[in-house]
């Protein structure tokens, strides 16, 4: 079985938000949607002695998603290699999904013409990957800094086996049963999540 | 959707292109269906290894922004109005070049002008058209950005240490550079090397993005920046840490540089810097004690106003005595390009003369980086490299002098000025008075993607080609010997055009000889640099598509194979006979930066808070990508940053609008309040306009270019730039920062108001600028004597060396010239250059040899011909000697005999005859033809038949 | 984090689909359990809960992303919103039925016929219409409840919340309106007080069942609920909120109506200002909560968020696409 994952590594990134204009371009996305916002409580400490994280966010592409069974239409669904995604042919709008997310990371746009507007979010590049089979998704590809890296979990040859095999990795709000599938490597000394 | 078009469907071709919204230059591929870009991707078989940044993402928004200029305008209203007539490109080029011929033939070629930004063009061009026109005034803000450095690097050890070797590098000092947020590309290659164990130091006030992950952060003052270059190199020379035997064998005045030094202690430095003396010593310990290590140079070296260039011969020594100079691991010195065409000869300098360099604005303050220091140092590089570096950027006229020349006719009354891939409201100093002489010039043309205020303001604006629709070369500002490529996606769209098209057309629009712009686009111009490297390459296209990229050989340690380094003397010159020909003193002497609290106490006390500007920050680059709805809606508002303790102070909570104000004037922006800086310091990011307003609404502050613009805030005041380079200060200005109020929160009319000298407070011209004190007195400099050199020849006092007028090889004392680039003998009365291995001269012009006599030589078929009775070699007895051809024949075959090989050889084709029958060597089967009979035989002469050849063939 | 995906109509629709589930829910009962023959009474409310429901499917369409496929609810799959859709349209169906076969109240002969046969299958379509408007009350408040995303919402005191709510407002609608457009003769007049009598009585226990859940909610989240939702318990309690809380929802919607049943009796300010103040108080319940999606943020989310444009930034409309300027 092939499980996509992405593993970040906070300890590389620096908040450059690349990856979140990238994936603006790349999927065309209306201005007011964000697929990976990079984030940041700001720079914390007295100083000089000063530290700061950045966490680039995106769809966490739940093992046990919140927003796929809420789904009305069965437009909000999983692939088998673990790619949540939403078919715009099925969608109505209705934004249930959108509420479900613990993690913010549906919306739909209001810059669209009113009454077309669909729920939209990160695929992994589904696209891409439709494509080609061996392509990253964009956000992965245009990061300079190499803090995203996506690969099949199940594999233990891939990287991001290996760097969460060899990292201490933290996921987000863990606690909601959600099984989220980005995996963070935190910032050394950075602030504690 | 959007997201469905198939970069792998037929039809789609993939275009190796660069980005080119910043000097990092990724590798993009653009995927290209019917003359149309559908995508672009980061390549990942480039440097950038795939990655792109928000700017270069963008690359197809940019392409068809709806506020790109897409055709010639033709002002029809009142300057700024914004009214435009659109009309045909040749016909605006015809008009302008009128108008410049009669501007040249009222007032002389140097009334007109013409301003650049940052390397975002062939600039090669503008030199060649403004060169030919005859004017020495072009600029760029080349002295915010490494040309000042340069030029002081290169005088204390002949050529600038620029390209780091990180690779074997222990420790990397990124001082006043943060890659995190202006080349990603590096900070990626800083970022892994530092995981396998590479030190990173950074020297930044701010807790930048790259400071995040040093080893070693020294947050300094900000502009105290020499103080700490100066107590680091004291801490290297009296800890002992200097290279001993790097700085015996190859350092002149090594103990007059420590006797120097000996004042600038790290407890000195203390006070200046807000650093410890312990802070201090660490850094120095760690990057002298780690060897080999590099020091990555950083914009901040040229934008501390007066202090600028003592901070980088601070620097360029300290990597000299610690023996980090071209070595594995340390930084490498490249010198010109010599395997192909620098951009110097691309420039034509040779076609300004003498007496209009002299009139270049600023040359008579600011040496280095104008004609009297180029000179100096080109014709040094010629003497020892051979080639130079360009003029273009290295050699130019002080661009805020000239803003204030337009405004005062001081020297002389700028008329014309086009302004060519700058926005020079945001980018040059004392922006106020940028905009005025923007308002006030006679004739002014931009050459934009956008409606800049400076297009605004103009009579003609011309659409320019970008990114995607133009080839790009990478040869870092022509100052350096690899070539990296890309090829244009599209042609132009609409009626844009390239820089070096645009240049083109003007110049023969002017006038200028057609066979001086022989190329008609940059694919040509750039295959003409490359022919020298002799690829096999047809086209400059080929060159992207099957090599993408020139390396010479990767050589260190050059200084030892050339015998020295490549300054007068030959040494790393710890005391600069360059600078102080220039009236300058050759070793770094401290001098504050432009506004600081011990040097002006009265200043500090109304304006106590050090104020940094000019750093680079992510999304934008300069003043560009305002107009990327994608972009700015990340980023919609100006942000500068203060600590908490001092927000706290002035009651500012985070978001506020607050005004930031210096001597100069004030602008506005938001409150990011944030323990990154240190109490008494504010940070303000660079470049903010709003292009998204209407421009001709208010022209007091057209598009808002002064409202949060931080060049507002800086100076351009003679005694204010840096004595010898002439960049004035973006950091460590003194400011106040407080809040808006409802009374007071919108930008007015007042607060637009202009001056020369510039002050808030007396709005006008005060001072001429020729009546402006410089920072330092210009030290006198006699010539030592010397025996005078004979005629045809100068003598260099450094060395006594005598070198050839014109060629500058250098005259040895067997009597023969040496040129510096091949190491080759030349006759001295000829110049033919002695061949070693024919042992005869040749005329490297034509291709022609010379005997030693100086009596033309004879080829034939590259044979060489000895005219006369008699054979120089043994002939054998079948041929026959042509005495008239001076060589050995068969018969009457026209065939010359080689007496080397042995063959003769056909001077026509260059093919190989045997010597006895005369037939045809086959090269692909190994058989001789008689072409008479098209019978074939074997090397023995034996008969082959036609069949046993077909099946040998097939065998 | 706030974003309020779900906005003003989407309060609307949970208001009118809990106020047109009670009626039916209340009509049913009263019609064929508690005083069999009273069905022309209801005829008015149920009328208002149709109307109220229809308006709420309406407000539900409308707040889609793309209402002409709302159909597309109805296509595939097991949802909680398929739920609910499924019994706003049998209680509707059902319910519209029911109210043809009273058609000829309003005097128009040419009903009369199809309301007699019709007649037999009365209590058949009230049963329906009553149990799937029993459903649509719980269903408001489950649908917020399952959204585990918002702390506030998830919680089993919501849909408790939201069911005493709708049966409150449902209680004070047909209040307000019963026995409408049926000529008063005597038994109905009868009828009439009866069910008045009741309705009072059931609603003021109700009015006090929501004071207790309410606060116990609110208070519970308040003192012992997770950061997200204690942050939202505290601006109701004494936040931004507050006023609203305390003085409209608390006061206006539950205390007054509770004083004007019980203090006033028999007058009009207990028969139409107090079930006035119940309708109010119940849609601004649905407000309060609907707008209190606050999510639990990602550290940094909120400073990221904060500093994107607002919707009127100057920039965000100056170019048009395919509008060349220059």
């Amino acid at each position: 079985m092939t499980r996509y994952v992405m593993v970040v590594d906070e300890s590389r990134c620096i908040g450059c938000q690349s990856c979140t204009v990238a994936c603006r371009t790349w999927n065309d996305l209306p201005l007011d949607i964000i697929y990976n916002p990079v984030v940041s409580e700001g720079t914390k400490g007295t100083f000089p002695n000063v530290y700061r994280t950045w966490t680039p966010t995106q769809c966490m592409h739940c093992a046990n998603p919140e927003c796929v069974p809420c789904c009305p239409t069965g437009a909000s669904q999983q692939d088998d290699d673990g790619t949540v995604w939403v078919d715009y042919k099925k969608c109505m709008g209705c934004k249930v999904c959108v509420n479900a997310c613990p993690y913010g990371m549906r919306d739909v746009s209001h810059m669209v013409k009113r009454f077309d507007q669909y729920v939209r979010k990160c695929t992994f590049c589904r696209d891409r990957r439709k494509m080609d089979p061996t392509a990253q998704p964009y956000c992965v590809q245009t990061c300079h800094q190499r803090a995203r890296v996506f690969g099949d979990i199940d594999d233990p040859e891939s990287e991001v086996s290996k760097l969460i095999g060899t990292h201490r990795t933290e996921r987000l709000f863990t606690e909601l049963g959600t099984d989220p599938q980005i995996y963070y490597i935190p910032e050394m000394g950075g602030g504690a999540r | 959707m959007g997201n469905e078009i198939d970069i792998h469907a037929p039809g789609v071709e993939m275009r190796k292109s660069l980005c080119y919204f910043c000097h990092a230059n990724c590798g993009v591929l653009a995927y290209v269906k019917d003359g149309e870009v559908v995508k672009i991707e980061g390549d990942p078989n480039y440097s950038n290894q795939g990655g792109l940044c928000c700017r270069g993402n963008s690359a197809l928004l940019h392409l068809h922004h709806p506020a790109r200029i897409n055709h010639a305008l033709k002002r029809v209203g009142e300057k700024g109005e914004g009214k435009w007539k659109q009309i045909p490109y040749d016909q605006a080029i015809e008009e302008i070049a009128e108008r410049l011929n009669k501007i040249k033939a009222e007032s002389g070629a140097e009334a007109v002008a013409t301003a650049g930004g940052t390397t975002r063009t062939d600039d090669w061009a503008r030199r060649r058209f403004m060169n030919q026109f005859g004017s020495p005034n072009g600029f760029h803000n080349a002295l915010l950005c490494w040309i000042p450095t340069f030029m002081a690097e290169t005088c204390v050890a002949g050529w600038s240490p620029f390209e780091t070797d990180l690779g074997q590098a222990k420790v990397v000092m990124l001082w006043g550079m943060n890659p995190g947020a202006s080349s990603l590309g590096a900070m990626r290659g800083y970022t892994d090397l530092q995981k396998a164990g590479m030190k990173i130091i950074v020297v930044d006030p701010r807790y930048s993005e790259t400071a995040s992950k040093a080893d070693l952060w020294l947050p300094l003052r900000p502009g105290s920046d020499s103080a700490l270059a100066l107590a680091m190199l004291h801490t290297i020379i009296f800890e002992g840490l200097v290279d001993y035997d790097f700085v015996s064998e190859w350092c002149n005045d090594f103990d007059e540089l420590s006797d120097h030094m000996l004042q600038y202690t790290p407890e000195w430095a203390a006070p200046l810097t807000w650093l410890t003396p312990d802070q201090i010593r660490a850094g120095a310990r760690m990057y002298a004690a780690n060897k080999p290590g590099c020091i990555q140079w950083g914009c901040t070296w040229d934008q501390l106003g007066t202090a600028s260039t003592t901070t980088s011969l601070t620097l360029a020594l300290m990597r000299a005595v610690c023996g980090n100079l071209d070595v594995p691991g340390g930084d490498g010195m490249p010198g010109p390009a010599l395997n192909f065409l620098t951009d110097e000869e691309m420039e034509a300098n040779e076609c300004l003369p003498e007496e209009q360099k002299a009139k270049q604005i600023g040359s008579d303050k600011f040496k280095l980086t104008s004609w009297p220091g180029y000179t100096l140092i080109s014709n040094n590089a010629k003497r020892t490299w051979g080639k130079t570096l360009p003029a273009e950027w290295f050699c130019e006229a002080h661009g805020p002098s000239v803003f204030k020349a337009i405004i005062t006719g001081d020297p002389y009354q700028i008329r014309a000025l086009i302004v060519n891939a700058t926005n020079p409201v945001n980018s040059y100093g004392d922006a106020k008075m940028t905009l005025e002489a923007l308002k006030r010039v006679e004739f002014l043309v931009t050459v934009e993607y956008w409606m800049t205020p400076a297009a605004l303001f103009s009579d003609y604006v011309l659409p320019a080609a970008g990114a995607l629709e133009r080839p790009t070369i990478v040869t870092h500002y022509g100052a350096t010997d690899s070539f990296l490529g890309g090829k244009r996606a599209i042609q132009p769209l609409y009626d844009r055009h390239t820089d070096m098209t645009f240049w083109r057309k003007l110049g023969l629009a002017c006038g200028q000889d057609p066979e001086m712009w022989p190329w008609e686009t940059e694919e040509e111009a750039y295959y003409h640099i490359l022919k020298p490297l002799g690829l096999p390459i047809e086209c400059y296209d080929d060159f992207v598509d099957n090599f993408r990229m020139y390396y010479p050989p990767l050589h260190q340690n050059k200084f030892i194979s050339n015998g020295g380094f490549w300054t007068p003397s030959g040494k790393v010159e710890c005391n600069s006979s360059i600078l102080r020909e220039l009236g300058y003193p050759g070793m770094p002497t401290y001098m504050g930066c432009s506004e600081n609290e011990v040097d002006d106490p009265e200043v500090a006390e109304k304006y106590p808070i050090v104020l940094t500007t000019g750093g680079g920050f992510m999304p934008y680059h300069h003043s560009e990508h305002f107009q990327m709805p994608t972009i700015r809606y990340l980023s919609p508002d100006p942000y500068y940053t203060i600590n908490p303790e001092l927000a706290e102070k002035l009651g500012i909570a985070e978001g506020d609008w607050c005004w930031i104000e210096t001597r100069r004037g004030r602008i506005k922006m938001r409150a990011n309040v944030a323990p990154e800086v240190d109490p008494r310091v504010v940070y303000v990011p660079r470049g903010w306009w709003f292009p998204e307003r209407d421009g001709s609404s208010d022209l007091n502050n057209p598009f808002g270019c002064l409202e949060s613009n931080t060049n507002v805030l800086t100076s351009v005041d003679v005694c204010d730039c840096d004595p010898m380079g002439g960049s004035w200060a973006n950091r460590g200005l003194l400011c106040r920062v407080y809040k808006c109020t409802e009374l007071d929160h919108n930008y007015k009319k007042a607060d637009t108001k202009w001056s020369i000298p510039g002050s808030a407070s007396e709005p006008g011209v005060s001072v001429m600028p020729s009546d402006q004190p410089m920072a330092r007195p210009h030290v006198p400099f006699e010539y030592p004597e010397m025996e005078p050199a004979p005629e045809g020849y100068y003598r260099v006092w450094q060395s006594g060396n005598l070198y050839q007028e014109g060629t500058h090889f250098r005259l040895d004392d067997s009597g023969w010239l040496i040129n510096p680039r091949t190491k080759g003998y030349h006759d001295a009365y000829t110049g033919w250059r002695y061949d070693p291995t024919s042992e005869l001269l040749v005329d490297d012009e034509n291709g022609k040899y010379y005997t030693m006599e100086r009596e033309e030589v004879k080829f034939k078929g590259g044979i060489r011909c000895y005219p006369g009775d008699a054979a120089p070699y043994a002939v054998p007895e079948q041929l026959t000697w042509n005495t008239e051809e001076g060589c050995a024949m068969l018969g009457n075959l026209p065939y010359v005999y080689d007496p080397e090989s042995g063959w003769l050889i056909d001077p026509e084709t260059g093919a190989y005859h045997e010597a006895y029958y005369g037939w045809l060597y086959d090269a692909a089967t190994g058989n001789l033809v008689d072409e008479a009979t098209g019978a074939r035989y074997t090397m023995e002469y034996a008969p082959i038949e036609a069949g046993a050849q077909e099946e040998g063939a097939q065998a | 984090m706030k974003h309020h995906y779900w906005e003003a109509p989407i309060v609307l629709y949970l208001f009118l689909g809990g106020l047109g589930g009670g009626i039916f829910f209340l009509s049913a009962v009263f019609d064929l359990i508690v005083m069999p023959g009273s069905g022309p009474l209801f005829f008015a409310p149920v009328f208002v809960a149709l109307a109220a429901l229809a308006l709420g499917c309406f407000f539900l369409v409308f707040e889609l992303g793309q209402p002409p496929v709302f159909w597309r609810v109805f296509t595939t799959k097991t949802a909680i919103i398929k739920w609910g859709a499924v019994l706003l349209s049998v209680a509707m169906i059902f319910g519209f039925v029911w109210w043809l076969s009273y058609l000829y109240l309003l005097g128009w002969d040419w009903a009369g016929g199809f309301g007699l046969g019709l007649a037999g299958l009365r209590p058949f379509l009230l049963a329906v219409a009553g149990i799937a408007g029993f459903g649509i009350m719980v269903y408001t408040g489950v649908m917020l409840s399952t959204l585990k995303a918002h702390a506030f919402w998830a919680t089993p005191a919501l849909p408790v919340l939201f069911t005493i709510s709708a049966l409150s407002t449902a209680c004070a609608a047909v209040a307000l309106s019963l026995g409408g457009a049926v000529d008063p003769s005597l038994a109905a007049f009868v009828f009439s007080e009866i069910i008045h009598g009741t309705i009072h009585t059931v609603d003021i226990v109700l009015v006090l069942a929501e004071i207790v859940v309410l606060l116990v909610m609110v208070l519970s989240f308040f003192g012992a609920g997770n950061v997200t939702a204690k942050a939202v318990a505290t601006r109701w309690v004494r936040g931004k909120t507050a006023p609203l809380f305390w003085g409209g929802m608390v006061g206006g919607g539950l205390v007054l109506p509770f004083i004007l049943y019980t203090a006033f009796a028999g007058t009009a300010a207990s028969t139409v200002v107090a079930p006035v103040l119940v309708l109010c108080g119940g849609l601004l319940l649905r407000y309060l909560c609907v707008y209190s999606d606050e999510r639990a943020p990602i550290p940094g989310e909120e400073r990221f968020y904060s500093r994107l444009p607002k919707k009127d930034a100057a920039f965000l409309t100056a170019w048009k696409q395919g509008e060349n300027r220059y």
